[in-house]
């Protein structure tokens, strides 16, 4: 028999008589019989994520095999471009998921689970919408105009896709990440910014395995913003109306208006909110929940109103239900897959969802000797809904709509509060009819060629299909109380995408004299891919009834849109030791692409070296202390285009708009048919210890890598009339540490199990090189600031030579005036949007940065950057004896987040938004020492204290997440057998479920400016997993 | 293999497969308008009314465009505008236009056309905007870099250029208006009157020669060549209407009034800088009394800034302009009738679908304005500007006429009645800071300019931040840092 480590029996395990063609596989549980030519025979036990074990068959008849997780050893078995290879003999970087994250917890998309686990991959969730995919850069990505854009690419069985999303972890069987150059060369064109290796689970030959899995999840939000309630708000609202009126009488007549915190309102369906005096007519409402409360702007005045926290009404708990069956087994001759998944996920946020259905199938068949032939489907239906308009208006004004607002009227109807973009979530939300829905197709065939015994050919071709088709419907609705809109947008479209892949690889491996083994690999790829799309949208439609296209009365616009790209590339890799002591490798690859100017080709070598010191002789003394020491060194070029558009070299007139009614042609992009490839070339040094016998496995690798003719847009002088041009005129340099350490802190022997793994990794962006423009350091863009390192005004942030892109600037608050006569000595304020500059007590005291005695632009900050520095994370996973219990962290650090939302419910830029409870302790009285300037209603009309950009609403964004907590649970053999199964797991997990972080906001993950988002959920998930 | 990898747009148009056809050059042309529009949307209005005397802040508050009307503008604030979307005051987007116009004078001549006629047309127009665009470029920011080439790469040899000088500026401005004139086949305006048009240029030539005479100093030979251009304006199809408000209406774009207006419409353009000047429900009384609210209709936009008490009051009651130009708010405060607010009612847009959209054409050119630069020639000229006056008056007043008839006086004087018939016939129609400074009123008559230092560099606008740090060439205007 056969098992892991929760001694849960393993089926499909490989059994083989070493050294011949005799083999078997473990049955469903883990239970194996092999008849063995000679008690001599060895038996190697294989399975892919475990660690590889060989005994001596001797006189023992009955085998308890124990299979240890593979951790970072050198038997670690690693998918790379077009093959495989053991760590061992491995000469590059490249990180390899831990199966473990994919195994408790339900991700819409496989992308999340990268987060933390490999070192030099920064993940961001951006959006907690189910299913959105997270953004993923490796070691900071080579991009100068776009940094967040640089992703990687992705390939899943040997096939190009432009993302993860819509896969089906439980379908993933491995999953790696080449990160230098030397292992992406042989992806050449496109590597540079590191390559995703997925491959999915393919049938073994065995006995036929059924497993079913579920799981159960309850979303909820992690963490409310913290409002005021319509009390405080009232309050707040109407003393900050007052405090206007201290420089602007007229503002006063707001107080009787039907705003938010005005008492204009009444209880007709013609006013938004519910703030209004009490009168004999609608003091009954008293009796109905509502409250009241003295104005305080006249204390004579009784205003009544209800609270309504509109957070609750927008966000609910998700459920998600996820099912998964898989059926597979086979003979040596025959091998079957089938993979069944129903993901229904529901967000945390009201009406939004995500489900999938996915199928995987794939067969093998040995059709000769010497040939085998192989199919696969891979097949994925995706529909979600998301909320009503932009995530940021929902979850960064609406959110805030204040809670004031009416959520029903008199007649109990949703009363839409403000408007469309700051409403009520519910009222919103019902007037939505959209539909979107997203087929993503891979259907591939090949085979493997045995020509010799040691030269065989494996072609492949694949058509992946991604088709994409949805509509809305803007049906009938209030914006505000007092408009109604009825022009009933409707809009659909389709789109396609085709892609044709053909790649062929001849690989010859043979040993020589035992001492010399060589590998190697010589093929070629061919890549296409179209995209095709219609779109419409009309309007005017009678009634809500049909949520199509065919009825709009009024035509609004059509498109239809095709393109093209095309990718040829040859390639070829050598690998050779000696002895597994002298490693070295070398990676071709001659690339040809469509998009590009007059030169397409392009040719990117890669190569690599490594020495296995633990192997040489000397080393003996030492290595039942360090057991492994080996040194890489690699260096490469690669090239990219992904950020270059299809037809970019050609510049464009581009088609679309009209001028009273006829088509325009407008000259939107100048054309560079210069145009190349980006370069990339990565030097990485590498090292992997291990010690006591591998019990602690340490990686570590530092590289610097350095993009030139970067794909760059070169900002123009506005007197061309353009922004700007697609120039290869840039360079980059990505410079960092990546450190993966794991260990086993109890001896394999011991009953409880503790294992340790721990990543983290460093980098750091500096811009060498950017578009010759005559500026100095060819700066584009940027802030011209007071440098006090060189007292004088500089050009600072933006993009420069020796910068870094992400800089921010903002003005610094040093404090708050306590006394208006603390105000008076201060600096000149002209931001002050008003003509009488005048500064009070309870506004910002600005630094002057350059002593001038005035506030201008000049005087901003460096206050941080919007990209991370630090990444990483760190798992402890437990054993003891059928329980497991796994905490998983991830953290990043280095980015700043400007808290807009914040801000904007402090300075009450909208002037009816709900406000932040931080409005609590602001400025009320003369000689109040505080950090939040006094309230007034629409800062930037008043005071700008918080509207020109306060250093003290940009945040550090370093958090550490506690992303998965997993107690699992293995029955016990006794038990399963009166079940008449052969195995189950049960699982009680906890994701996403706290940020450790000072950042104020709800999501610290993403840098720049945080305009509200989807709230990344806490999900806690029952997971049961059946093996019949 | 290399040849399977060359591949043709197929939606899309590339530089070498563009200008074969009269097709294609018609194509461009429209194009051209579209970065018209995109400009005519705030950035006209920004440079050309927003500073004056006529602006101030209205209901809700500024959305940062205080900094035009106070007359705060900084080299750090003009190239963003914080809360509005139609206002983004460098040059780039003139500039775009002006490239537009230089690929169809480059590219045009090489594509044969049905007829000589259309191509002329064509170039006419495409010297018109260049010429439009410069010397609106001229009077707001001084000298300016002189492109007359289409951008076609980016050495910086090539597009990093001084500012030629204001002079060399007006002297080809003078040269492609005179290019398009001899172009122009007829003196007809196209269906719509919504692009450059041979009156419509003739118009525009007597503002760049009133301008070139007034505050370039050119003297009396410039106004003699704006009153001929004027004559040019008169003999084509244009009239002044019989009722102001008719000139404005939605649904009467295009009127025989109009010389030149650029197109906003439905479908293809985006709400312009009105929207900025309306009411909507958050900010409107609902106290005020129902003929009111009539008027306002579906409320809609952001009222971000308005017209002046100031102004507002120079207006007098039998004014038909004065109803055709704002609407006043009054609700009960105490019982007494107060005065809220008010909205600009000339350009209100349209409704569609339940909803305001302020699509009003942006009228550049139309017959009362050049009338009114007719007397301003003619009084330069101490010629009597009497008639030109009266006619816009006439209109004006209908039936009081009679007690609003204007009657020669000294050149000072009938100077000042023009500037201030300008100001009530022209209100929000983007012209008051140019016939300010042309008139070298503006620190007399703008509030906000009071107590600013006397410099006449101030009249110019700062060059933009952003601008500044693409063009290092490019120095900023003294009086600004």
């Amino acid at each position: 028999k056969v098992t892991d480590e929760q001694k849960l029996g393993i089926p499909g395990v490989i059994v083989k008589e070493k050294g011949t063609t005799n083999l078997t596989s473990t049955d469903n549980n883990g239970n194996f019989s092999i008849a063995v030519l000679s008690d001599q025979s060895k038996l190697t036990f294989n399975y892919i994520g475990k660690r590889m074990q060989e005994v001596i068959v001797g006189n023992q008849r009955i085998f308890n095999i124990t299979l240890e997780e593979e951790s970072r050893t050198m038997e670690e078995v690693l998918v790379i471009g077009y093959g495989t290879q053991s760590r061992e003999k491995l000469t590059t970087s490249v990180s390899k998921l831990d199966m473990k994250v994919l195994e408790n917890v339900p991700l819409a998309n496989v992308a999340s689970a990268l987060q933390g686990t490999l070192p030099g991959v920064r993940v961001q969730s951006t959006s907690g919408q189910p299913g959105a995919a997270p953004r993923v850069i490796i070691r900071g990505g080579t991009s100068i105009n776009n940094p967040n854009g640089a992703a990687p690419l992705y390939i899943v069985d040997g096939i190009i896709r432009s993302d993860l999303n819509n896969l089906n972890s439980n379908d993933i069987e491995s999953l790696q990440v080449l990160k230098d150059a030397a292992s992406t060369a042989i992806y050449g064109s496109r590597g540079a910014n590191g390559v995703v290796l997925v491959t999915t689970k393919s049938g073994k030959a065995g006995a036929v395995q059924i497993n079913y899995g579920y799981d159960l999840g309850i979303s909820t939000l992690q963490k409310k913003y913290s409002m005021l309630n319509a009390r405080d708000f009232i309050y707040y609202q109407r003393m900050g109306i007052a405090a206007r009126a201290d420089q602007d009488p007229s503002q006063l007549v707001k107080l009787g208006l039907a705003t938010s915190g005005g008492a204009g309102n009444d209880l007709t369906n013609k006013t938004a909110y519910t703030t209004q005096y009490l009168t004999p007519a609608n003091s009954y409402k008293l009796n109905e929940g509502w409250d009241s409360m003295v104005d305080p702007t006249d204390p004579t005045r009784t205003i009544i109103f209800k609270n309504t926290d509109f957070q609750d009404v927008l966000f609910s708990t998700g459920k998600t239900n996820n099912h998964n069956l898989s059926v597979s087994g086979g003979s040596e001759k025959a091998k079957f897959n089938l993979g069944l998944g129903y993901l229904d996920n529901e967000g945390i946020a009201i009406s939004t969802d995500y489900k999938r259905l996915t199928l995987n199938m794939n067969g093998e068949l040995q059709a000769t000797d010497n040939l085998s032939v192989f199919g696969r489907v891979l097949y994925s239906n995706m529909r979600n809904t998301q909320v009503f308009g932009k995530e940021s208006d929902m979850f960064g004004r609406s959110l805030a709509l204040a809670s004031t607002a009416k959520f029903t009227y008199e007649d109990g109807s949703l009363a839409p509060g403000l408007g469309a973009t700051i409403g009520n979530p519910l009222y919103y939300e019902s007037t939505i009819d959209a539909k979107n829905s997203t087929d993503n197709l891979t259907l591939s065939v090949g085979g493997k060629w045995n020509i010799t015994k040691d030269l065989n050919f494996i072609p492949q071709v694949s058509i992946y299909q991604v088709t994409d088709d949805n509509r809305s419907f803007q049906g009938a609705y209030y914006n505000g109380p007092a408009s109604y809109i009825d022009s009933r947008v409707a809009s659909g479209g389709y789109n396609k995408t085709l892609q044709h892949q053909a790649d062929g690889v001849f690989s010859y491996h043979k040993t020589f004299l035992e001492k010399h083994e060589l590998e190697a690999k010589l093929g070629f790829s061919y890549f296409q891919t179209e995209k095709s799309s219609l779109l419409a949208s009309g309007r005017g439609a009678a009634s809500d009834l049909i949520p199509t296209l065919n009825g709009s009365a009024v035509p609004v616009s059509v498109s239809g849109l095709e393109s093209q790209l095309r990718i040829m590339g040859y390639f070829s890799r050598i690998n050779y030791n000696y002895l597994e002591k002298y490693l070295l490798s070398f990676n071709l690859r001659y690339d040809g692409a469509s998009n590009l100017g007059d030169k397409k080709w392009g040719f990117f070598p890669g190569v690599s070296a490594g020495w296995n010191v633990h192997k040489e002789a000397f080393w003996s003394s030492i290595s039942d202390k360090i057991s492994q020491f080996k040194l890489r060194a690699s260096y490469g070029v690669n090239g990219n285009i992904g950020q270059l558009g299809y037809y970019d070299a050609q510049g464009q007139y581009s088609v679309g708009a009209q001028y009273n009614g006829a088509a325009a042609v407008q000259n939107t992009a100048l054309s560079n048919p210069g145009l190349t490839w980006e370069q990339s070339k990565t030097l990485n040094f590498g090292t992997d210890l291990g010690f006591f016998k591998g019990r602690v496995n340490l990686m570590l690798d530092v590289y610097r890598r350095v993009t030139d003719n970067l794909l760059t847009n070169m900002s123009l002088p506005h007197s061309t009339g353009f922004a700007s041009i697609l120039t290869n005129l840039g360079s980059l340099e990505n410079k960092g540490i990546e450190l993966e350490l794991s260990g086993r802190v109890f001896p394999q022997s011991s009953a409880f199990g503790w294992n340790i793994s721990l990543n983290a990794a460093k980098v750091k962006n500096k811009i060498l090189e950017l578009p010759n423009n005559g500026i100095p350091f060819n700066r584009i863009g940027g802030d011209y600031v007071y440098n006090p390192k060189i007292g004088d005004y500089a050009w600072m942030g933006g993009l420069q030579e020796g910068g870094k892109p992400g800089d921010i600037y903002a003005y610094k608050q040093k404090g708050i005036y306590a006394t208006d006569e603390e105000a008076a000595k201060g600096p000149k304020d002209t931001m002050v949007p008003l003509a009488d500059k005048t500064k009070y007590g309870g506004d910002v005291n600005w630094e002057d940065v350059d002593g001038n005695g005035l506030i201008d632009s000049r005087d901003r900050v460096y206050v941080g950057n919007i990209y991370p520095e630090w990444t990483g994370g760190f798992t402890n996973t437990f054993n003891y004896k059928n329980f497991g219990l796994l905490v998983r962290f991830d953290y990043t650090a280095g980015h700043v987040i400007y808290n807009y939302t914040e801000a904007a419910s402090v300075g009450q830029f909208q002037g009816e938004n709900g406000l932040s409870s931080t409005v609590l302790r602001s400025w009320k009285k003369q000689g109040d020492i505080t950090d939040i300037p006094r309230f007034y209603w629409a800062d930037q009309q008043a005071r700008s204290n918080l509207f020109r950009g306060n250093s003290h609403y940009y945040e550090k964004g370093d958090y550490l997440a506690l992303r998965e907590v997993t107690l699992s649970y293995v029955l016990p053999q006794a038990i399963l057998n009166k079940l008449k199964i052969s195995q189950l797991r049960l699982n009680l997990s906890g994701t996403n479920l706290h940020y450790f972080t000072n950042y104020v906001g709800q999501n610290p993950e993403d840098g720049g400016t945080d305009n509200g988002r989807y709230p990344v959920p806490r999900t806690i998930v029952l997971g049961a997993n059946l093996t019949f | 293999c290399t040849k399977t990898l060359e591949l043709d747009p197929i939606s899309q148009i590339s530089n070498q497969s563009f200008w074969k056809t009269e097709n294609d050059a018609t194509g461009a042309l429209n194009g051209m308008y579209v970065k018209l529009r995109t400009q005519a949307a705030g950035n006209l209005f920004a440079w050309g009314e927003a500073r004056s005397e006529v602006m101030d802040r209205s209901l809700g508050g500024t959305a940062g465009l205080q900094v035009f009307f106070l007359n705060e503008l900084n080299r750090s604030n003009v190239g963003v505008s914080a809360a509005n979307n139609t206002i983004n005051s460098t040059w780039q987007g003139m500039y775009a236009a002006v490239h537009a116009a230089n690929l169809l004078l480059k590219k045009t001549p090489q594509i044969s056309f049905s007829s000589e006629n259309n191509k002329n047309q064509i170039l006419a127009e495409a010297y018109a905007m260049r010429a439009y665009a410069y010397f609106v470029m001229t009077k707001t920011w001084g000298d300016l870099p002189l492109v007359l080439e289409p951008t076609e790469g980016s050495n910086p040899d090539v597009i990093m250029k001084e500012r030629s000088s204001k002079v060399v500026i007006m002297t080809q401005i003078k040269a492609d208006i005179d290019k398009a004139l001899g172009l122009f086949p007829d003196n007809a305006f196209k269906n719509g009157r919504n692009m450059w048009s041979r009156p419509a240029v003739n118009a525009l030539k007597a503002e760049v020669y009133l301008w070139n005479g007034k505050v370039m100093q050119g003297g009396q030979d410039d106004f003699r060549t704006a009153l001929k251009a004027i004559e040019e304006v008169e003999k084509s199809d244009v009239v002044l209407l019989d009722k102001y408000e008719s000139v404005f209406d939605y649904t009467n774009k295009g009127n025989k009034e109009i010389l030149m207006a650029v197109r906003f419409q439905d479908i293809e353009s985006s709400d312009n800088v009105f929207m900025n000047m309306y009411i909507d429900n958050s900010y409107m009384n609902k106290n005020t009394d129902q003929t009111t609210k009539d008027l306002i209709g579906v409320l809609g936009g952001l009222p971000a800034f308005t017209i002046s008490k100031l102004v507002r009051d120079q207006f007098s009651v039998d004014d038909q302009r004065r109803n055709a130009t704002f609407i006043e708010i009054y609700a009960p405060v105490n019982g007494v009738n107060t005065f809220y607010g008010s909205v600009v009612s000339k350009f209100s847009g349209t409704v569609i679908g339940g909803a305001r959209k302020f699509y009003d054409d942006i009228v550049l050119f139309r017959y009362a304005d050049v009338l009114l630069m007719k007397a301003e020639a003619q009084n330069a000229l101490s010629l009597d500007p009497t008639a030109a006056i009266n006619a816009v008056r006439k209109r004006a007043y209908g039936v009081n006429f009679p007690v609003h008839t204007y009657v020669n006086q000294s050149v000072v004087e009938n100077d000042k009645a023009i500037l201030k018939e300008r100001l009530l016939e022209l209100t929000v129609e983007g012209k008051r800071w140019w016939d300010l400074v042309r008139f070298n009123k503006a620190f007399e008559l703008v509030p906000s300019l009071a107590g600013k230092p006397l410099d006449n560099n101030l009249l110019l606008f700062p060059i933009a931040e952003t601008t500044l740090s693409l063009e290092p060439k490019v120095k900023q205007n003294l009086g600004y840092n």
